[in-house]
């Protein structure tokens, strides 16, 4: 499970995150949506331990930055970084010392067949291409065996074969009771996926749906109904919260970035009508 | 082995199997090693006449080298800005299970090996200049290495790690350093007045008592005095001093709870690290880590049409830049041409070779554009956009165009480089002329060599294959110059040696750019 409640993050005097809530149990997919400069990348560096922020972040009910929440997550940055002097199964070597999981070579192989990297193993990090970093991210980030993974725009750069197989490997580990958080901006991509979605907007959480509760409503028409960017896009379905701290105090809705605490609270999603339904 | 220690021992074994496979590397190992050997044995003549030739001169050397490092780490840890990580670290490492501090020991422990090579050298001069025992400087060694090393380990750790100090906090520290820089200063002043101004005075203050009660550079100064000069109670005091700040700097480092807060600095600082990488892999020498290049404004009366664009864009770029043309090199030429002023005012003759004192400086301009001038010129850096290859206009003029500025630039160094040493040496106008035209030939030589390389090899050799047949190539327009000037002074004398030189040079590099031209006609049209 994550959870995330109150975090705010301030850069100088501007706000990128403001008191941002929202829980992803276990077992479900979450998307992060919104538009460029949301706050988006500010939430999931503060997740993955890179920023310091105000508020909390928990990992299976652990700190975020305790070692024990490290263990069980794994982190699938938006740009992939490799070691330049480590071969792509060296980095694999690392993760599982860093991480301290036992994992068997069928293990590996299997994880390099599926990404199509077997014939890759020995290639130095410098002689990748971008998708095939991000491929190795993606593999390094599985091999730990997570219980809760965060993958940035893990879809960019990938071929069809592994997006396809990716999407496969995220409904996989959903069905294992990992947590899954995927920020993107490729609604397409994760349509078939999602379970429940949070659109920022400003350092906002301005709408939270779960697919329960939504119906057919198509994720797109979703996403610019509560950001009012493109063309033509009516407002379809009333998120939990939209508008600003005030307005939603006004609804008597939960405030600000409260609409996962509600589901937190919900133990899941779409069980309950009212202003706690999601 | 723990993750920690995979990480650095694998990458270091791959780095140096991957060095090893390089050409280039043996002639950086060369370089080095003659520099390790060279710089000892060429100043020995120096030290002796100055009457340093001894270990307290070494003592008066690494003190002065303590002024400058100790506030200077100081300074840069309370800032975040010592350590240098990679992007991959920030992938891999910042939110891997382990422990914030062992990440800091991981970066702190990356600078072992370039510690390691400069004590060597300090354990050279110390022996070949300083004459400083052998037992001695062993344990200077052994106590840099370890010591020293816990010792900033320990201060960077505190700085970067604790997160009970702010950075208000870690701005007094800042202030502290500047402060213990202030103290010497003053101490130095008060010596001045004192002794006025001389080489004793100088001596006196660095070697004074007063200097090594100064805390924390003045206790690590009394451990020099310890262990290469005698045994005195200030020395002694001042050791212990060091000693229990580096067991209490440890013992709170070891206590100090660290979550991690100091990613987000260390992860700006990342960024702005590769950035400046890739900036000098494209041949952007003004780009400074810690700084972001800043650019002003600034216009250009665009004219005409086709590749003159780009000449006006790089231009416009430089106009933007805060030094305009002027860079590292700039500076290398200008200490290059004052050298040769004052080599050839001090030796005279060079030992009997007076004669051919002139060719100091075509000699000086290959070395500096060997060693010191970007591998990549603008001219590789415009094949890297895709609109070179749109411009709709001649290769001819692509190629003019596209490295006109960098021959104007290496115009303005072979002016700082010859004028000085031509006036020194009383040259006539036209051969410094001829040793200008020298320095701009063989700079763009060595541009069009980089595009003959890969006209020869692709990308077959590798980036490093295709530097070291770049240099083979420039070797081979170097060599023709050389017999240029060899027959020039039979067949008549200086001036004549340097028409031929240049002469010999211009073809070279005319056949180069005319090779450059077709490879480039090949990419736009392959």
């Amino acid at each position: 499970m994550l959870e995330v409640s109150d975090l705010t993050k301030k850069y100088g005097k501007t706000l990128a995150a403001d008191h941002i809530g929202f829980t992803v149990p276990d077992g479900r997919i979450g998307i992060l949506l919104g538009p460029n400069g949301a706050g988006k990348s500010t939430v999931i560096k503060s997740i993955a331990g890179l920023l310091r922020y105000k508020g909390s972040i928990r990992i299976q009910r652990q700190d975020a930055r305790s070692l024990e929440a490290k263990r069980c997550f794994a982190y699938v940055p938006e740009l992939p970084y490799m070691y330049d002097a480590l071969t792509v199964r060296e980095h694999i070597e690392f993760i599982t010392r860093a991480y301290g999981v036992d994992v068997t070579e069928a293990e590996v192989e299997c994880l390099f067949e599926r990404f199509e990297l077997t014939d890759k193993q020995e290639k130095l990090g410098n002689e990748l291409s971008k998708g095939m970093m991000q491929k190795v991210s993606i593999c390094c980030a599985l091999v730990i065996k997570p219980k809760v993974i965060l993958l940035d725009e893990p879809m960019v750069g990938l071929d069809p074969a592994a997006i396809k197989e990716l999407k496969e490997v995220i409904l996989e580990l959903k069905a294992e009771g990992c947590t899954v958080l995927i920020s993107t901006h490729m609604l397409e991509m994760v349509k078939e996926l999602w379970d429940v979605t949070f659109v920022m907007d400003k350092g906002h959480i301005v709408g939270t749906y779960a697919r329960e509760t939504v119906a057919d409503e198509d994720l797109e028409t979703l996403y610019f109904s509560v950001t009012g960017q493109g063309a033509g896009s009516g407002r379809t379905q009333e998120p939990v919260n939209s508008g600003s701290v005030q307005e939603r105090e006004e609804k008597g809705m939960a405030g600000g970035g409260d609409a996962g605490q509600a589901m937190a609270r919900a133990e899941g999603v779409g069980q309950k009508d009212g202003k706690d339904r999601i | 082995m723990g993750a920690m220690g995979y990480l650095y021992l694998r990458m270091l074994r791959n780095r140096v199997r991957m060095a090893l496979r390089k050409p280039v590397t043996y002639i950086y190992l060369l370089l080095l090693l003659f520099y390790m050997t060279a710089v000892p044995m060429s100043l020995r003549m120096t030290v002796d006449m100055m009457g340093a030739d001894s270990a307290k001169g070494l003592v008066t050397v690494l003190t002065v080298f303590a002024f400058w490092t100790i506030p200077a780490n100081l300074i840069a840890y309370s800032k975040r800005k010592g350590l240098v990580y990679r992007n991959s670290d920030v992938h891999f490492l910042f939110p891997a299970p382990v422990s914030p501090k062992q990440v800091l020991v991981y970066a702190h422990i990356r600078t072992l090996a370039m510690q390691l090579v400069m004590n060597l050298f300090v354990i050279v001069c110390g022996k070949v200049l300083f004459h400083a025992e052998g037992w001695r400087l062993a344990v200077y060694f052994v106590f840099s290495i370890f010591i020293e090393n816990v010792m900033e380990g320990g201060i960077m750790l505190l700085l970067y790690g604790s997160e009970r100090m702010g950075e208000k906090q870690r701005g007094l520290v800042v202030k502290a350093a500047y402060g213990l820089v202030g103290i010497l200063v003053f101490m130095g002043i008060l010596a001045y007045f004192r002794g006025g101004l001389s080489f004793q005075t100088v001596a006196d203050y660095l070697h004074s008592d007063m200097l090594q009660l100064v805390p924390v550079i003045g206790w690590y100064i009394a451990v020099l005095h310890l262990l290469f000069l005698e045994v005195t109670v200030v020395s002694a005091a001042g050791t212990v001093c060091y000693i229990l700040l580096v067991a209490m700097i440890v013992a709170a480092a070891w206590r100090m709870k660290c979550t991690g807060d100091f990613y987000e600095d260390v992860m700006k600082f990342a960024e702005d690290y590769e950035e400046v990488l890739e900036s000098r892999r494209q041949g952007n020498t003004q780009r400074r880590l810690g700084r972001k290049q800043k650019f002003g404004k600034a216009r250009v009366n665009w004219q005409g049409h086709g590749a003159r664009a780009l000449f006006y864009r790089q231009l416009l770029e430089y106009k933007k830049s805060r030094y305009f043309i002027f860079d590292g090199s700039t500076v290398v030429a200008v200490l290059a041409g004052a050298g040769v002023a004052y080599l050839y005012i001090r030796e005279g003759d060079f030992g009997g070779l007076e004669r051919y004192a002139p060719f100091i400086l075509p000699i000086m301009s290959a070395y500096v554009i060997f060693i010191f001038t970007a591998l990549n010129g603008k001219w590789a850096k415009e094949l890297l956009s895709p609109y070179t290859y749109l411009i709709p206009d001649s290769v001819f003029n692509k190629l003019i165009n596209a490295t006109a500025m960098q021959h104007i630039q290496s115009l303005v160094n072979a002016c700082l480089i010859a004028l000085p040493g031509a006036i020194a040496m009383g040259l006539s106008p036209l051969v410094t002329v001829l040793a200008i035209v020298f320095h701009v030939f063989f700079s763009a030589n060595k541009l069009y060599a980089l595009a003959v390389a890969e006209a020869v090899c692709g990308s077959t050799l590798g980036r490093f294959g295709k530097q070291l047949l770049q240099m083979l190539i420039q070797g081979m327009a170097a060599m023709a110059a050389v017999i240029g000037g060899v027959l020039g002074m039979a067949v008549g004398g200086i001036v004549q040696a340097y028409v031929l030189m240049d002469v010999f040079l211009i073809l070279f590099t005319i056949v180069f750019m005319v090779i450059a031209m077709l490879n480039f006609y090949n990419m736009e049209t392959a």
